[in-house]
């Protein structure tokens, strides 16, 4: 009865706190699973109601309800908005929405801070319930127990209208399939904007009646946004039911957790989190059979023996494709468009060689940064073109590799092979334990898991204060040797070129094997899966082999940039980081290497470079380059060299069920018996 | 009665019908028979607006319907029963009837028949038996019923049928033709699309052989039943045995 009573309060705040989050995370989970828009502007739309509600709230009655409407209201009419601009997307897929809202969140962040100030605002509940009720002897904010009655009502209502109402029925065909509802009479759009509309109000509501709680500043967006997709991916967009527990269970973490074990709390929602995405992958997936395929009695063995034949295909297909011209045969190309495709990457390669000459010590140090981040988008690019597996969450293999390279350094291992291959080996070991919740998933899914990955992993590093520095990061650790007995690298035009050798080296590994037999396996694996499986290849295990590498290509990438930097904080590992990667990936095209590192080298020039001759508006301008990207690139920069429709993806076209490829329809000359038809 | 001339449609830069000319007048059944691949998909996909044909038209009673979005499509009169069914797998069959159901509009063209649920559910008794069940728990067969019901429920006046037997059994095929037969009746223009002749024949009024994407035979279904040999014979099949 002590314990219980010691924590009534925090465990009715849980209550609250879930409820708030319930009400965010439905709207959330609305506009992805009906729209199909991850909208990772949601937390804006929270903040654009808190922002409101607190700006017009004076202690009175009247005031709370003006708030609630008017931060309806504008939240309603932004969510209207959003499905204006993601609507003309909607044949695109999920990425180009979700960097789409990204891009709009930044700005719409600037935008308030702008508007409301970049303090905290405060929030004036109503005088009547401003004062304390007592609860089982303890005393009680009464607007939160007002509180927690309204979002029920607004859940209660929210539900009614989803699971009794036409518009609700409406609403979840279209979850289901848009194409048959639009072939009912429903038009898609309005489908589309009803929904991010009511999205946005839902989500304004409970900006303006949560204030109190998660008060409008300028980390709400962020915060908020995060624990609904935490919430979302709980709750695994399935059923209403599961999304409410999933909301007062990280509500409860958040404020009984810190209150009953305040170190543990960020874990607890990374266990959680982990053991759910864990358990779904095992037990919620239709039976494949690859479980029952054959006895696996070492997995890690298998593991690297595929990968070591793999390499031994790719050094035995390369060698005769540099000496020989151009056998005409299947997958090889004639020499002028072998020499057109090659062109990019000559002329980045001249330039990044020539770079040092031409720049001052300051700007080459932006290359060198550069060229870590662009390794972090060739692994982004591997996944999200090859693997078919779009990931926010390659900052966390990032974050690894980074880390291991600074406390490396720190213990005086400080020669640079040794680093790399140590932190490729540590990233890729993380890859190899985060892998199997990842690589079940698929499409916008995989986005969210890996977001979730990702942001779980800053907070693991925000605590683990002992290895990472928690918030102030790493500095003043020994500097890196090129090689051994070298001597210490300090100039930039040095730590530049080393960045420049690693990343060359590591970026034509990486060509060869997307090249390979090994590449073309994981571009099968993308395009057409059920087949792959039926043809007998084992999808799952080379889509974790892809992930396991392009984990340790993102701890390359990590470790180059410690020693570029030379010092370590959190942001460099953080969600930002996930999503310039992403863009970087989506601007070169999403299946060009070559395009990532420009696309990379394009945003390191727009945060450092631009935003410095208009300083505090870097978000402004980044998320007006997200927006621009999206819009203005719709293949990326590989897409303006006009090659063949081989980077075609797998869009969402209106599925042609009878359409199967060219070869096996009946042509009337030779074909004397066409399928199984033929009589005697 | 549905026009359709000089329709050419495909994917992706692959053109798949070549310039298709049809017509089904009201209350009668013309049938598109033909191999996979032919292309009678595709004619029902650009007919219902979920696919933008490259050329051609499509005309509704007279009125030119070509390349307009689904859901106009759809509420100027053209009910689609899709292949493969596609009921949404989370809404229950009551769920479903309360979505489809449109009554036609009152300025519009009128319609040949005008569908309520409760008259659904006296052509398709069985639906009414599954109610509260959701539309992936529903057999193959009563997911074909709940698709036609979900079509006629807006009381259409042109009816696409994509391969509505496939995969039933054949007690249940009989019955699927006899219900093509009675919504003719009704006045409903349909347009079915089979792989299989012998049962197209059954209940159509007109026939056309699709061989890649262009029309290779048209015959009269009394013709077709008195002597499918040119019938078969255009789809490059034996006679048919019995």
């Amino acid at each position: 009865m002590g314990l219980l009573d010691a924590h009534l309060v925090p465990a009715v705040d849980g209550v609250a706190y879930g409820l708030l989050l319930f009400v965010v995370a439905s709207g959330l989970s609305l506009a992805f699973g009906t729209a199909g828009v991850l909208n990772l502007s949601h937390g804006m739309l929270y903040a654009v109601g808190a922002y409101t509600g607190a700006e017009l709230s004076d202690g009175t009655w009247g005031g709370l309800l003006l708030g609630l409407a008017a931060g309806t209201t504008a939240a309603c009419l932004v969510g209207a908005g959003l499905s204006a601009a993601s609507f003309p997307l909607a044949r695109r897929g999920h990425l180009a929405q979700a960097l789409l809202t990204f891009g709009l969140a930044l700005i719409g962040g600037d935008l308030l801070i702008q508007f409301f100030g970049a303090d905290d605002l405060p929030v004036r509940v109503p005088a009547a319930l401003d004062t304390s009720v007592s609860l089982l002897g303890h005393r009680y904010p009464a607007y939160r127990l007002c509180f927690i009655v309204m979002a029920v009502l607004l859940a209660a209502f929210g539900t009614w209208v989803l699971v009794r109402t036409r518009v609700g029925a409406a609403v979840r065909a279209a979850a289901d399939d848009p194409q048959m509802l639009a072939a009912t009479g429903y038009s898609p759009r309005t489908v589309h904007l009803g929904v991010l509309a009511a999205a946005g109000a839902l989500a304004g509501a409970a900006g303006v009646l949560g204030a109190p709680i998660i008060g409008p500043g300028p980390g709400t967006a962020e915060t908020v946004l995060m624990l609904s997709l935490v919430v979302v991916v709980l709750g695994g967009l399935r059923s209403l039911w599961a999304t409410f527990f999933a909301a007062i269970g990280v509500g409860e973490v958040q404020t009984l957790g810190v209150s009953v074990a305040p170190g543990l709390a960020p874990y607890l929602l990374f266990a959680a989190m982990a053991a759910v995405l864990v358990l779904r992958s095992r037990f919620a997936e239709p039976a494949t059979g690859h479980s029952t395929d054959g006895p696996v009695p070492d997995p890690l063995g298998r593991l690297v023996g595929r990968v070591g034949a793999g390499l031994r295909r790719v050094m035995r297909s390369a060698r005769p494709k540099t000496r020989s011209a151009s056998p005409p045969g299947r997958g090889r190309l004639p020499s002028g468009a072998a020499w057109r495709r090659a062109a990019p990457l000559l002329v980045l390669c001249v330039a990044l060689v020539a770079l040092p000459g031409l720049l001052d010590a300051y700007t080459i140090s932006l290359a060198g940064s550069a060229l870590a981040l662009g390794l972090l988008a060739v692994s982004v690019t591997v996944l999200t073109g090859y693997a078919g597996l779009p990931t926010l969450g390659q900052t966390a293999p990032f974050a690894v590799g980074a880390y291991t390279t600074a406390n490396l350094a720190a213990a005086g291992w400080t020669v640079g092979p040794v680093q790399i291959l140590l932190s490729a080996l540590a990233a890729a070991v993380f890859s190899a334990v985060t892998g199997p919740a990842v690589i079940r998933a698929r499409g916008t899914t995989v986005l969210m898991i890996t977001l979730a990955v990702g942001e779980l992993t800053s907070a693991a590093v925000n605590q683990l204060k002992s290895v990472t520095g928690g918030a102030d990061g790493l500095v003043g650790f020994p500097a890196t040797q090129a090689l051994w007995g070298g001597e210490d690298l300090f100039e930039e035009s040095e730590l530049y070129t080393y960045a420049l050798v690693v990343a060359a080296v590591a970026v034509a590994a990486t060509l060869l094997v997307l090249r390979s037999p090994a590449g073309k396996l994981l571009t099968g694996a993308r395009g057409a899966e059920a087949r792959m499986r039926a043809s007998g290849h084992p999808v799952w295990r080379y889509l974790l082999v892809a992930y396991i590498g392009a984990g340790a290509l993102a701890g390359v990438g990590g470790s180059v940039m410690v020693t570029v930097q030379q010092y370590l904080s959190p942001a460099d590992v953080g969600f930002e980081i996930a999503a310039f990667a992403l863009l970087a990936a989506v601007i070169g095209g999403t299946t060009s290497v070559v395009g990532a590192l420009f696309g990379a080298g394009l945003i390191v020039a727009t945060r450092d470079w631009v935003a410095g001759a208009w300083p505090g508006h870097g978000p402004l301008l980044l998320g007006v380059l997200f927006v621009a990207a999206v819009y203005l690139l719709p293949r990326g920069l590989a897409g303006l060299r006009g090659t063949s429709g081989e980077e075609e993806t797998t869009t969402a076209s209106p599925g042609p069920r009878d359409e199967p490829p060219v070869v096996s329809a009946p042509s009337p000359a030779p074909a004397p018996s066409p399928v199984g038809k033929a009589g005697p | 009665m549905l026009e359709v001339t000089g329709l050419t449609a495909g994917y992706h830069g692959g053109t798949v019908l070549h310039g298709l000319d049809l017509s089904v007048p009201a209350g009668t059944v013309h049938a598109v028979v033909g191999h996979n691949g032919a292309g009678k998909t595709t004619l029902v996909h650009s007919v219902a607006g979920l696919l933008r044909p490259g050329s051609g038209t499509v005309r509704l009673g007279g009125r030119d319907v070509t390349g307009l979005p689904a859901h106009r499509i759809a509420r100027a009169g053209i009910g689609l029963v899709p292949q493969g069914r596609r009921v949404f797998a989370g809404l229950t069959v009551a769920e479903h009837l309360r979505l489809s159901h449109r009554p036609p509009p009152s300025g519009g063209a009128s319609r040949p028949s005008v569908w309520t649920p409760a008259r659904v559910l006296e052509l398709l008794p069985r639906l009414g038996e599954r109610r509260g069940h959701r539309g992936a728990s529903l057999s193959g067969g009563e997911q074909q019923m709940l698709a036609l019901a979900r079509a006629l429920l807006a009381s259409p006046s042109v009816l696409l049928l994509d391969e509505p037997t496939e995969g039933l059994a054949p007690a249940l095929v009989q019955q699927v033709y006899d219900l093509v037969t009675t919504l003719a009746g009704e006045g409903i223009a349909v347009l079915l699309v089979s792989p299989s002749p012998a049962q197209a024949i059954r209940c159509a009024d007109r026939l056309t052989v699709l061989t890649s994407g262009r029309a290779v035979l048209r015959s009269d279904g009394d013709q077709a039943r008195a002597d499918p040999t040119a019938l078969n014979a255009a789809l490059e099949l034996a006679p048919a045995k019995g």
